[in-house]
């Protein structure tokens, strides 16, 4: 029998990534579907890097909307921002801990606080778990974000906001997922190495990776 | 363009109507957009030598006045409740920066180092003038009971221009206030001699014009603190007086009267330089410059159990714990924590200490893991800076500006937003980097600089 080895492929996608973001993006191909929702209910965190830039405020957030303000921002320095960052990660570290539906008076609350392991394990909000700044030059900063739960869109009003506690306002220009549960970007493809041959070695060499954390996490 | 203006408004000539106008709108162009962003103003919200304001935020019980905002007692409009608790953080206006403050059992001290006249403030319970003489306003003769907001505390100094207050302490019903040439002050309940004055059988402490001056020490005084009845002070030599209540043995003295004039402290911390004092209820703790605790007061709930089994120990006696040299130390009603110079929070007593609901009361202090505090592999440099105690609960500041409590949630005293007890360290979320806090019986003060 001759002709195309596989005719029709039945392909679902993991989480969802904006239009004007890049990086990590997991499909799943045949019977891989079913893994997407195992993986989907693991609430592994993400990580992207996000760049964004001072001075100006515009309606969607991102660099290409329409302009609202411009600001000064000659006062932001690294160990404002920083402080800023802080408390934000203090924020949503409450937040973790109050979604994950744990009673906090019981003991087995205070083991799993110890070791760092409460997450919520259903719906809730975006969370960020940890957020710190990679680089730091006026106008321009570079973050690298931990989160649950979000959306790209979540992230670039992060970004705004940070620019609003400072006092000024910020736009964000970039937002690369880098990381996607155990997906890095060392196991992504790229758009010119999307061939039968690279996608299949892709499968095989992330298959033992998926299921040893299926295991760790759902038992 | 110019061609295009003059045949649209000859169109329009033509047409009879939008005489003198060029042409319609239309979807801009790049470079317009690019243009337009260009001409925009630009505004500045804080200039580039903008400092960091200094705000204070209190949280706890109100009824008593405590908390300083007269509208969660009285409110402004008819059809408003009286708010028995603020459960998160308030913010409180004040007039100038607060660099001391302390909170008492129903009340509330605040201090600034101006040399303007009015260095202290005071709110809350007044019943025995522990807040000084407050003038009532609708009869002169008497004084206000209740103080609902920070009112002025008239100190008898005698160059009030140059005279610094340097901190504040407060106990059950008595107050003391530390200056840094003219000694110390003191006010209130003197029926145990706590502010170090003979004691007058029968005397009424309420609507008392009496303030109390003490200068007869070694050296000069650089802390008091008060405990529920009796008042401790350290010298700038290391040395520690007592007076007050001594049923407990809380002033070390050797015996467990009532003693009225500051008298020195012997046992295990004579000759040695203390550099901490600390006490909230009947237990006392005194860290040397060398990094060993002292310890002496009640013992009922084990505080003092690693070195005796009697309940009361009216001598301060070294507490050998092998956890390393201490920097700080506090006590609270049953329960003490000590921080030490690498940073980590060891706890021991009785009570909620803060290793979850399994651990009620030990001798030996537990250290608190500092994943806790927000310690990570991802945040490596977090470290503990301060411990606070108030009666029946703990807090810790870390050096990011943190503010951590657990303990007895007492009419909302840990400003968590929620009621229930708390069993291990949680963070208070405060809009600013704390500097300093001060805990009560059931509500608690906090200085806070902003972000900005």
């Amino acid at each position: 029998v001759r002709g195309p080895r596989f005719r029709r492929l039945k392909i679902g996608a993991g989480h969802r990534l904006d239009v004007k973001a890049s990086g990590v993006f997991v499909l799943g191909i045949g019977h891989g579907n079913k893994l997407l929702t195992d993986l989907y209910n693991c609430h592994l965190t993400k990580v992207y890097t996000v760049g964004g830039l001072f001075g100006k405020a515009t309606d969607d957030f991102s660099d290409t909307g329409k302009l609202v303000e411009k600001t000064t921002f000659d006062h932001i320095t690294r160990e404002k921002l920083e402080r800023i960052l802080a408390v934000i990660q203090g924020t949503n570290h409450k937040a973790l801990l109050m979604h994950s539906n744990i009673d906090m008076k019981t003991q087995e609350a205070y083991e799993l606080a110890v070791k760092g392991l409460i997450h919520p394990m259903g719906k809730s909000p975006p969370i960020i778990t940890a957020i710190r700044c990679l680089q730091f030059g006026l106008p321009e900063f570079q973050l690298e974000i931990h989160c649950l739960h979000e959306t790209q869109q979540y992230l670039r009003k992060i970004v705004h906001e940070i620019g609003l506690e400072l006092k000024s306002s910020a736009v964000c220009t970039q937002v690369r997922r880098i990381r996607d549960g155990v997906f890095t970007l060392d196991d992504a493809l790229l758009r010119t190495q999307w061939n039968l041959q690279n996608i299949q070695n892709a499968i095989w060499d992330c298959q033992l990776k998926v299921k040893t954390e299926l295991e760790r996490t759902l038992g | 363009a110019a061609a295009m203006a003059l045949r649209g408004a000859r169109w329009a000539a033509a047409l009879g109507f939008r005489r003198g106008l060029a042409k319609a709108a239309g979807p801009r162009s790049t470079r317009q957009l690019r243009e337009a962003e260009e001409a925009a103003p630009v505004f500045q919200y804080v200039g580039k030598a903008a400092k960091r304001k200094d705000r204070v935020f209190v949280w706890g019980f109100c009824y008593s006045g405590a908390l300083g905002v007269p509208s969660f007692v009285k409110p402004d409009v008819g059809w408003k409740k009286p708010r028995r608790i603020q459960p998160t953080p308030y913010r409180l206006e004040t007039e100038e920066k607060i660099s001391s403050a302390a909170c008492g059992y129903g009340f509330t001290l605040l201090s600034s180092t101006t040399t303007d006249i009015t260095k202290v403030w005071g709110m809350g319970l007044n019943k025995d003038s522990q807040l000084g003489f407050q003038r009532s306003r609708r009869d002169r003769t008497k004084g206000y009971e209740y103080v609902l907001e920070p009112s002025p505390i008239p100190l008898p100094l005698e160059k009030p221009q140059h005279t610094r207050v340097l901190q504040v302490s407060c106990g059950r019903a008595h107050s003391l206030i530390l200056t840094d040439s003219e000694g110390v002050f003191t006010m209130g309940n003197n029926s145990y001699g706590q502010c170090g004055r003979k004691v007058v059988e029968d005397e009424t402490y309420s609507e008392s014009h009496l303030i109390h001056q003490l200068k007869e020490f070694d050296s000069r005084v650089v802390q008091v603190v008060c405990g529920q009845d009796h008042s401790l002070f350290r010298t700038e030599k290391g040395v520690v007086y007592a007076c007050g209540w001594g049923a407990d043995g809380q002033t070390g003295l050797g015996h467990y009267d009532i003693t009225s004039v500051p008298t020195k402290l012997r046992g295990d911390i004579a000759g040695v330089n203390i550099i901490q004092v600390s006490s909230y209820g009947d237990c006392c703790l005194a860290v040397s410059d060398e990094g060993d605790v002292f310890g002496w007061g009640n013992s009922e709930y084990l505080q003092l159990a690693s070195v005796t089994e009697t309940t009361q120990v009216n001598v301060p006696r070294h507490l050998p714990f092998k956890i390393g040299k201490i920097k700080e130390a506090a006590c609270g009603g049953t329960g003490n924590v000590v921080l030490t110079e690498e940073g980590n929070v060891f706890v021991w007593g009785y009570g909620i200490l803060g290793k979850g609901p399994n651990l009620i009361e030990t001798a030996v202090p537990e250290m608190i893991p500092p994943s806790l505090f927000g310690w990570s592999d991802f945040n490596p440099d977090i470290r503990v800076a301060h411990v606070r105690c108030g009666l029946s609960q703990f807090a810790a500041l870390t050096n990011r500006g943190e503010l951590f409590v657990w303990g007895k949630n007492l009419r909302g005293c840990l400003g968590t937003g929620r009621m229930e007890d708390q069993y291990f360290p949680w963070r208070v979320t405060v809009p600013g980097e704390v500097v300093d806090v001060a805990c009560g019986v059931d509500h608690m003060v906090s200085m806070v600089k902003s972000f900005t």
